[in-house]
């Protein structure tokens, strides 16, 4: 899926740059993963064993650096500092983003809004900032720019919603990594957030991030006993149909359909 | 000539004689009479630094403590200084790394930034001054330039931090609870991150594709210099890699020398100076940056006796000089005998690579004479490059300095 936001950013006659903006993308992506693997101790990524625990956490952390230098390397040799200023927003957003997970919301109200802009910066901040790169290189007409900006904004999102909803509703071996894993690191992700609304009582396993024994269990089974993971894909099915319309704005093409059927397709994935 | 008699010769070399504006000059010669007696430690008092230091920030305008630090004025500052105290009384190098942070900072040690700036200054503007019209120039130096050598001092920082994360799969129980150490690479690794990232937005607000595609090739240097430090061999084996003193001055290029250079380079490409001014700027700093490495690796061999706390790395300069003169096997051999039920004993070890003795009579080890050959051919072409660099009025001062701040950080 990762893979296949790379060939979303393409539009009509692909130039060299744009090429070039797809494969930085994907390393700045490659990068913050085998540096969140190390913060969150992970051991699987994608069905296979991750960097830290194959060669260490300091090679690890060594090895995002590097794939991050090579990335801006890359990115200077363009040659267009308009581009350079947008994706190395996204730089500073995944690190922000990061961030925000580390802090949590006292506020019941306040935490929803957390919990989109943590999205936002961590996951959403890349697909838009570099929809709007290419668009960027490929013609000069600011709307167009915006357009391709709120696609990937809210496709994004979308994207993550969905992720986050699957880590209740799928097992192990589907997805290539462990489930219940956002509960395990104290993460209310939005099935919990809902959930949270129906039963009170999970405001203070919140609080505490889900640190004493059996608040794990006993919040996955609130969950599923709520609407929480309906809610949560209804939200990510009206990201979709926003990032439709803006995409509709543009000429029929087969590549403006493929965009559209992308943005189905993160709706119905199961992994 | 030697070292010494260069610079006593310095200040007529410069061009001293004259300018009334120069009144502050006159008592530094004494300061460079007494830096310049050979390794007199006694002339690195905290009084001559800060004099030296104070000297150069009223040449750079402002005072650079803290350099790095200063983009922690954001919420993030107080979320990390929250997740680094909850590290105080753990064994997590990174409590470690932010003291000495903090100390040096407090204490003006961030030298790479203040070079930067005295490069800037030194070289001037260019011929090409139309183009950098739109720039502001407070006390000889581009805005431009400012942000730079805060770039330069944050990838430096981001990498130190970086450094200190720990393999769990290697600590001992000495090291204490197994989370302490998850915790700390947790905050080490966002803080570098976040260094980082800073550091990318400066580079992309400087507007200028030369100079980021240049410090993103120094930072990928810079990894892959720290890279090869952690997997040398000589800490946990007590072996010297299988190098020769060409390989490591490359490897040592990348870990210290590489950043250093592309800055000073960098710094050249934002006033619009040619090729020839750029590749002098890159050579100041690398050899700088060498003779620095060089100079610390000698530390431990100019004592005048061992005590018992000495210890030297097995990779630094001196011992791959000494293992090359040698040869590998017979290195091996020694450090054998030095051994004492697996743990390497370092007095015996400083001892067995004693080769001749110096001026004085005490014994040097052979490695280190060869070493401090390689810092004065670093060290004199430093002095070259930075006479080269004379293109202002005030370049005079501005070289007296920088040969100052470079004399008392070795």
């Amino acid at each position: 899926m990762r893979q296949a936001r790379g060939l979303s950013v393409v539009l009509r006659d692909v130039q060299a740059s744009q090429r070039s903006i797809a494969l930085i993308a994907e390393m700045i992506h490659t990068a913050s993963l085998v540096h969140d693997d190390v913060i969150d101790d992970a051991r699987s990524r994608r069905g296979k064993h991750t960097v830290n625990k194959i060669w260490g956490e300091k090679k690890a952390v060594l090895a995002g650096d590097l794939i991050l230098s090579a990335a801006s390397i890359a990115l200077a040799r363009i040659g267009n500092t308009t581009v350079i200023s947008i994706l190395t927003q996204v730089i500073e957003d995944l690190v922000r983003g990061e961030f925000l997970q580390l802090g949590s919301k006292e506020n019941e109200n306040e935490r929803f809004a957390h919990y989109l802009e943590k999205t936002f910066k961590k996951t959403a901040s890349l697909i838009a900032n570099s929809c709007k790169a290419v668009s960027v290189l490929g013609c000069p007409d600011p709307v167009v720019h915006e357009i391709a900006y709120q696609y990937g904004k809210n496709v994004g999102i979308a994207f993550q919603l969905i992720d986050d909803v699957l880590d209740f509703t799928s097992c192990s071996d589907q997805m290539g990594k462990p489930t219940s894993a956002d509960l395990k690191l104290g993460l209310a992700t939005g099935p919990v957030l809902f959930a949270c609304q129906q039963f009170p009582e999970m405001n203070a396993m919140i609080m505490r991030r889900f640190s004493l024994p059996g608040d794990v269990d006993r919040a996955r089974q609130y969950v599923l006993q709520s609407d929480g993971v309906q809610q949560t894909t209804y939200l990510a099915q009206r990201y979709c149909h926003e990032a439709v319309r803006e995409i509709s704005k543009l000429r029929p093409s087969p590549e403006r359909d493929a965009l559209i059927q992308l943005s189905e397709i993160v709706l119905t994935r199961d992994k | 000539m030697s070292l010494r008699q260069r610079l006593f010769r310095l200040p007529r070399y410069l061009g001293a004689s004259g300018s009334p504006r120069r009144l502050w000059w006159s008592p530094s010669l004494d300061t460079i009479s007494l830096v310049g007696s050979w390794r007199g430690q006694s002339s690195r008092s905290p009084a001559h630094w800060n004099q030296v230091v104070s000297e150069a920030e009223k040449i750079v305008g402002y005072p650079t403590s803290f350099m790095s630090l200063r983009c922690l004025l954001s919420d993030e500052l107080s979320n990390i200084a929250m997740q680094v105290r909850k590290l105080v009384g753990t064994q997590h190098p990174l409590l470690t790394t932010a003291r000495g942070l903090v100390y040096d900072s407090r204490h003006n040690l961030q030298l790479r930034g203040l070079v930067v700036l005295l490069i800037s200054k030194a070289a001037g503007p260019s011929s090409m001054k139309a183009s950098c019209q739109n720039y502001d120039m407070v006390s000889g130096i581009y805005s431009c330039q400012r942000s730079l050598a805060e770039i330069t001092e944050l990838i430096h920082t981001a990498l130190l931090v970086h450094r200190g994360i720990v393999n769990l799969n290697e600590l001992q129980s000495s090291d204490g609870p197994l989370k302490d150490m998850q915790f700390g690479n947790k905050i080490a690794i966002l803080s570098g991150d976040f260094l980082l990232a800073n550091a990318c937005n400066g580079l992309a607000l400087l507007q200028n594709t030369k100079v980021v595609e240049l410090l993103a090739s120094a930072l990928m240097d810079l990894v892959q210099g720290v890279y090869h430090e952690n997997s040398t061999s000589a800490k946990e084996n007590y072996i010297t890699d299988d190098i020769g003193i060409s390989t490591w001055k490359e490897q040592t290029f990348l870990s210290h020398g590489a950043l250093l250079a592309k800055s000073c380079q960098a710094a050249m490409e934002l006033a619009k100076h040619g090729a020839e001014v750029q590749d002098m700027a890159f050579q100041y700093g690398k050899h700088m940056a060498m003779s620095h490495k060089i100079n610390s690796d000698l530390q431990p061999f100019i004592k005048e006796k061992t005590s018992d706390s000495t210890t030297f790395h097995l990779n630094s300069a001196p011992v791959v000089l000494h293992q090359e003169f040698l040869g590998r096997d017979l290195w091996i051999k020694q450090i054998g005998e030095a051994q004492e039920k697996g743990r390497l004993d370092y007095a015996k070890a400083w001892l067995h690579s004693t080769g001749c003795r110096d001026s004085r009579g005490y014994s040097q080890p052979a490695g280190a004479v060869g070493s401090r050959r390689y810092e004065h051919a670093h060290c004199l072409r430093t002095y070259f490059f930075s006479t080269k660099l004379r293109l202002g009025n005030f370049t005079g001062d501005l070289n007296f300095v920088a040969c100052q701040i470079y004399i008392l950080w070795n």
